[in-house]
């Protein structure tokens, strides 16, 4: 088929759809580079023309404009919420990420639906000391999830700096058991949910809290990390908690 | 490749209100962008970046694979059932004023915007960038970004009429 022949067939419906550097173009996309400025000189000049004359192409060139208004404001409310950690992460001196440990709040494994508020564990150079990082399970931890009972009061020594309390226990929608728990280092205080997988404890949501009185009043440090782990436990936990019976049987049996 | 130089980390703070609307530009959802800029900050962190590097475009080129790893990582029936109950609103507060309600119509609009679409028009219309600064930042030809600009005011213009009619 010949360039003329193909160039006749070709349809092209679009109101005032004009030639602009090989590509056809319509008012839309013209009064969008209009307002980016970015129509050269003897293009602005005839669209100005335009505009002048034709009522419609004022009307939509408004309305294009003050939806990019109405954008603008959205976004810049968005700049306005940046995480506080995140600028706080990057102006630390000597910081080295032990690892990344940020996941998505949305979509971890298919199992969990939950928000994660995640801590990122630092080391600072200057005193060689690893900051507290309470995602992370190590063994001391592992063991008293394993096999402490839970419990409305009263704290379990993990190490000189932890003090551990099981709060409850119940079953998750992808068949694995998953632990309430209490956490204090030194000043701070946490609270999270861990699950067992396959024989290991992994920490699903922690969120710091500040205790008032260690054996019996709490608040959370903030809503949004109290609500995490509520949110977690509403939305994993497929039946009401193990009553303590169920719960000593459980740990008896080795999960 | 170093760790970021004391310049390279203040570039990036500086940087960091730009890059998180670059982030809900990305993931239409403010709780996702939040993630999206902490892990990319993070990956920046981790990796670091050339001495020379340009802070801004290193760091937006960065997040942009993050995303595209997420996305392609992410199991397609969960993304659908979690795209149901999509957050309705970029940050606007809880009050029923007539501003939250229109802003909340278009934060809602921009979410059924393709991303390459809502992604190129944050950069040219929020961030003031030239199509060739944004070209450049998003790694596409200038005539794709006029073009995506173009069809996202018009798709946006189109959603936000529907909707009015709709509400009215």
């Amino acid at each position: 088929m010949g360039v003329a022949k193909k160039v006749k067939d070709m349809r092209d419906d679009r109101k005032n759809v004009v030639d602009m550097d090989g590509s056809r173009v319509d008012d839309d996309h013209l009064l969008s580079m209009y307002i980016d400025n970015e129509l050269d000189a003897e293009q602005t000049i005839a669209f100005v023309s335009r505009l002048k004359s034709e009522s419609a192409l004022r009307t939509r060139l408004t309305q294009l404009e003050e939806n990019d208004g109405l954008i603008k404001r959205v976004y810049a409310q968005s700049a306005d919420s940046i995480p506080h950690q995140v600028a706080a992460l990057i102006s630390a001196d000597n910081v080295t990420l032990l690892r990344p440990v940020r996941q998505w709040r949305r979509w971890t494994t298919a199992a969990v639906a939950a928000s994660c508020a995640v801590v990122i564990a630092m080391v600072l150079n200057t005193n060689q000391t690893a900051v507290f990082n309470p995602m992370t399970i190590d063994a001391q931890m592992a063991h008293a999830l394993e096999s402490s009972p839970s419990r409305a009061a009263g704290w379990e020594t993990l190490d000189n700096e932890r003090t551990f309390r099981s709060v409850l226990t119940f079953p998750a929608a992808d068949g694995k058991w998953c632990r309430e728990f209490m956490l204090v280092h030194r000043e701070s205080n946490w609270r999270g949910v861990a699950c067992r997988d396959d024989g290991n404890w992994v920490n699903q949501v922690v969120g710091s809290e500040v205790f008032l009185n260690q054996e019996t009043q709490y608040r959370p440090a903030g809503a949004d990390d109290s609500q995490s782990v509520a949110r977690f436990i509403d939305e994993t936990a497929t039946d009401v908690a193990l009553g303590p019976q169920q719960e000593a049987a459980l740990i008896l049996s080795g999960w | 490749m170093t760790t970021l130089t004391s310049q390279q980390r203040q570039d990036l703070i500086d940087e960091l209100p730009r890059l998180k609307r670059y982030c809900l530009s990305l993931t239409s959802d403010p709780a996702d962008a939040d993630d999206l800029l902490q892990i990319t900050v993070e990956r920046l962190l981790e990796k670091g970046m050339p001495a020379d590097a340009h802070v801004a475009k290193w760091s937006h080129r960065v997040c942009k694979n993050l995303w595209i790893d997420e996305i392609r990582s992410r199991d397609v029936r969960n993304r659908y059932a979690l795209s149901e109950g999509v957050i309705d609103g970029a940050g606007t507060t809880s009050a029923n004023t007539e501003e939250s309600v229109q802003l909340d119509r278009v934060s809602a609009a921009m979410e059924q915007l393709p991303a390459e679409q809502r992604a190129a028009l944050v950069q040219v219309a929020v961030e003031g960038r030239s199509y060739a600064e944004a070209a450049a930042f998003l790694e596409v030809p200038i005539g794709t970004i006029m073009s995506r600009v173009a069809r996202a005011r018009k798709a946006l213009a189109a959603n936000l009429e529907w909707r009015e009619e709709r509400e009215a």
